[in-house]
């Protein structure tokens, strides 16, 4: 453990923090015309305040919200004062500071040291408390890595972050993710990464010592004015330029409904372009951002229930930020990982392919691979009119390519398991059954309506066993051990017993010779990751388009 | 200073036809200097001796800074900052194969050609993405009959592509004081536009044939442009982009030239001539007859109603007489206009 790698320059972290936010705070500045400055100041003290209503103190976040009262408090009688008496550019200067303080993060290599040290015994000790009634013999342990598979690049990917800079950009479906996600990359033996994570998760007090001083640093999306964005995107982009390794959730929030994402927020994952030209045009020696996404399987989402009412309910615009659900409580933390280690069950991470900022794919060396695998030389796709610089327009547009080229290696990258091949089957079973049906009426379907025999559903399942098998030989996805196999009861029955394990309805139960759904909902959520592949049988397979909906509402 | 950027830059033109000819002889107005590549030996030869392309334009002088290879290393071997893709689709994927080690990525491609890839229906734009190690990529379609604007004649297109740079290269090389560009950003638009229009080209020459006026040359080109809408808007086109230079611009000039192959096809099937003899009479490629083949096809598979495109279909198949396919066309049965379309009409009635 001692030998913590080094090359990360995230270790030293703490050494140039100062440095960091100063020159994001100068750049953010840089980058408004003087004559607009009091403009952007009087639109942000707007949503400031407004903001500043909405939010109701804790007992954590208290002081923080009164410090940021004050602040706002002054900017507003100091843009009421001639600007000869207050300083607009100053004003500016301590909002900007105010905010590059809030969104770094520190990092301590003892904390780190310590936490991955901790971490892992934490998991086993879990592991060995819930496997007490297991059929395991004393004084054999079950290590934590075999239920957490960690397949795909691992050493392309392990590579990369030697040659260069890597953004890792993963599918987000829970807020385990961040941990989970942390962890692999210890497990992988990669340096530590810096990630950005939602501001309410610092309010807890122990959370919020450890995160901070693990890499992360805090994103607010309560704060929706334009100074805040722009540190944030500058933010991003330092820390690339300074070669710290990196984590997005390029969704911006955990996916709602279940599906894999098909809708990017374009705006962070651009600024990996943007440090690539800064660092080439400053002729770094490793100047290149490297994408990596990356995709989590699991048989259970722990916030499932609140995401998909959320998604149903098309609260989502309005209640984008959701607080309060099952991940903010430690015990429920807990119970998770207590069921998922009871369970038996697994966990799938896989790294993908490495693209370039592009969406090319890259090769071991870090070289961007074009078509019939001819080179591609980055710095030509940057330069406009005989110079390479960043140009708004054409930058954009090769970012919607990148995330275009994400969400297509996201499905491909997806690893099917035994438990959405179930959910997938009964959903579209009881499709077949009630053709007519729009998405809502299936949803509220009577118990009886949703009670298939069993013998129907092993037929169903047969078929769509089939076409599962054919579509991963197509590369499509990626399926797991478990789904190779003639015999469909075994997979089917692992998959029943995996299905949303943790929720307190069981997603499908089987009694006797049916099996039913007692949360049409859930079953709707599971369901929904296999969408986007034209699977099912009413999709018109050539129409689809990831996130596209037929016209009952139900994700093709 | 991006007009400054392309006076001093090298152009490279792919493809000696009339088309690609006209098209060196605009930009060389535009920039330092065109490098023309050509298949045949001779006809470079003739074209850097004579200054003209007898095959193709004979009454039109090539200026003083183009100049024609048939090596294609020649072409590029100073460096060319744009390249304009002059080839029938047939010649795309694989010549964009075979030129793909040549490009360097910062390059701006424009294409000119109009049709689709058989088999795949893939557009020029999606392949040449597929092949070539750059991604700034563009088309350039309108109402540009090339002996015309040889004699320098007035007219114009449009230049789309997704990237801004794309379409400022377009417009300033391509811009002279009688021909003007316009911008788009409807790649898909402006390429389907470009192919199905032939299709229609065909009907026109057939209803010269059958000697009708001008209400029945309307009715044609309305309803056929309403048809290309809806096909465009089916493979993620926007509906305006018909209206513009690249749609029923390029739509009105090809379906009213007695000159274009299409259209000498359809006055000759309409006259009861089997389709083998026209074409090998005409020696060359008539693209609308491979395009009505496809598309229709394609179109009763996704229920795109497309009812000229498949009397065209049928009159090439020489199954059906002409006065029979007319016959089927006029009667079948009336719809709404289209400002009314999909039923849209009904429903303000009935509020």
């Amino acid at each position: 453990m001692e030998d913590l790698p080094t090359h990360s320059p995230l270790v030293h972290f703490n050494e140039i923090r100062p440095r960091v936010v100063d020159e994001v705070v100068r750049r953010t500045l840089s980058e408004v015309p003087p004559e607009k400055v009091e403009s952007e100041l009087t639109a942000a003290l707007y949503l400031e305040r407004l903001r500043l209503q909405r939010e109701r103190p804790s007992l954590f976040t208290f002081r923080r919200l009164n410090r940021d009262r004050k602040l706002w408090r002054e900017i507003q009688s100091d843009l009421l004062k001639p600007s000869a008496l207050a300083d607009r550019q100053g004003m500016f200067k301590n909002v900007a500071a105010r905010y590059a303080e809030e969104i770094a993060g520190h990092f301590d290599s003892k904390i780190y040291r310590y936490a991955t040290k901790i971490l892992p015994y934490g998991f086993n000790w879990l592991l060995n408390a819930a496997s007490v009634k297991s059929i395991l013999p004393w004084g054999m342990t079950e290590d934590v890595r075999n239920r957490l598979k960690v397949e795909g690049e691992i050493a392309h990917l392990r590579k990369l972050t030697q040659i260069g800079t890597v953004l890792l950009v993963p599918t987000h479906q829970s807020n385990i993710d961040s941990i989970l996600i942390g962890y692999v990359i210890y497990l992988m033996g990669l340096p530590p990464f810096a990630y950005g994570a939602g501001l309410n998760l610092f309010s807890n007090p122990l959370l919020s010592f450890l995160m901070s001083n693990l890499g992360a640093y805090t994103v607010d999306r309560q704060k929706g004015n334009r100074i805040y964005k722009a540190l944030l995107k500058n933010y991003s982009v330092k820390i690339l330029r300074e070669g710290i390794h990196s984590i997005f959730f390029p969704a911006g929030g955990r996916v709602r409904n279940g599906a894999i994402e098909s809708k990017l927020k374009l705006g962070l994952l651009g600024t990996a372009l943007e440090a690539q030209i800064e660092n080439l045009r400053a002729g770094k020696t490793s100047p290149k951002v490297f994408i990596v996404p990356m995709t989590t399987s699991y048989h259970f989402v722990l916030e499932a229930s609140t995401l998909i009412d959320d998604h149903l309910a098309e609260a989502g615009k309005h209640r984008f930020i959701i607080t309060d659900d099952e991940s903010s409580k430690f015990s429920k933390v807990v119970h998770f990982f207590w069921k998922l280690f009871k369970s038996q069950s697994g966990m799938t991470v896989r790294v993908g392919k490495p693209l370039d900022i592009f969406g090319n794919f890259v090769n071991e060396e870090g070289n961007s691979i074009g078509p019939n695998g001819t080179m591609i030389a980055p710095e030509k796709w940057l330069s406009s009119y005989g110079e390479l610089k960043t140009s708004p327009s054409r930058d954009n547009e090769y970012t919607r390519m990148l995330g275009a080229r994400i969400v297509e290696r996201y499905h491909a990258e997806n690893t099917v398991l035994t438990s959405h091949l179930v959910a997938f089957t009964f959903f579209e079973s009881l499709r077949n059954r009630y053709p007519d049906y729009d998405l809502y009426r299936l949803l509220r379907m009577s118990l009886a309506q949703r009670t298939l025999p069993m013998d129907e559903f092993l037929k169903e399942a047969e078929g769509m066993h089939r076409r599962i098998l054919e579509a991963a030989d197509q590369q499509l996805f990626h399926i797991t051990p478990e789904l190779r196999t003639v015999d469909v009861k075994s997979w089917v029955k692992d998959g029943i017993r995996n299905l949303g394990l943790f929720h307190g309805n069981a997603v499908l139960k089987r009694e006797g010779n049916v099996l039913y759904s007692e949360d049409m909902n859930l079953l709707y959520y599971y369901r929904n990751r296999l969408a986007g592949y034209g699977l099912s049988r009413l999709a018109d397979p050539k129409r689809r388009v990831p996130g596209a909906q037929d016209e009952k509402g139900f994700l093709i | 200073m991006r007009k400054e950027f392309w006076s001093k830059s090298s152009v490279a033109v792919i493809g000696g036809g009339s088309w690609g000819t006209v098209l060196a002889k605009l930009a060389a107005q535009n920039c330092e200097q065109v490098r023309l590549w050509v298949r045949d030996e001779d006809q470079a030869r003739a074209m850097n001796s004579t200054r003209s392309n007898p095959t193709y334009v004979k009454e039109m002088t090539i200026p003083e800074n183009v100049r024609t290879f048939t090596d294609i290393e020649r072409v590029f071997d100073q460096g060319v900052q744009a390249i304009i893709w002059a080839l029938p689709a047939s010649a795309c994927r694989e010549t964009a194969r075979r030129f793909a080690p040549l490009f360097h990525g910062d390059e701006m491609v424009l294409h000119a050609t109009k049709g689709v890839e058989e088999g795949s229906m893939k557009r020029i734009s999606v392949i040449l993405a597929e092949e070539l190690p750059l991604a700034r990529i563009g088309v350039l379609s309108g109402p540009n009959l090339a002996t015309e604007i040889a004699r320098d004649e007035p007219a114009a297109t449009v230049v789309a592509s997704d990237f801004l740079e794309v379409v400022e290269a377009g417009m300033s090389l391509f811009n002279t004081p009688r021909f003007r560009v316009y911008a788009g950003d409807d790649v898909i638009g402006v390429e389907w536009a470009g192919t199905l229009k032939n299709i229609y080209a065909i009907a026109a020459g057939a209803l010269d044939a059958l000697e009708f006026g001008w209400n029945a040359r309307a009715l044609l080109l309305t309803r056929g442009l309403a048809e290309m809408v809806r096909f465009g808007v089916a493979m993620g086109a926007k509906e305006s982009t018909f209206l513009g230079l690249g749609g029923a611009g390029d739509l009105f000039a090809t379906c009213s030239s007695p000159l274009s192959r299409n259209y000498r096809v359809g006055q000759r099937l309409a006259r009861g001539e089997a389709l083998d003899p026209i074409l090998s009479e005409l020696g060359a490629v008539a693209e609308g007859v491979r395009t009505a083949q496809i598309i229709s096809a394609f179109a009763v598979e996704r229920k795109i109603p497309m009812p000229i495109t498949q009397g065209v279909f049928e009159l090439i198949r020489g199954t059906t007489p002409v006065n029979d396919v007319l016959r089927m066309l006029m009667q079948r049965p009336v719809g709404y206009d289209a400002s009314a379309e999909l039923g849209e009409f009904a429903s303000r009635r009935r509020t």
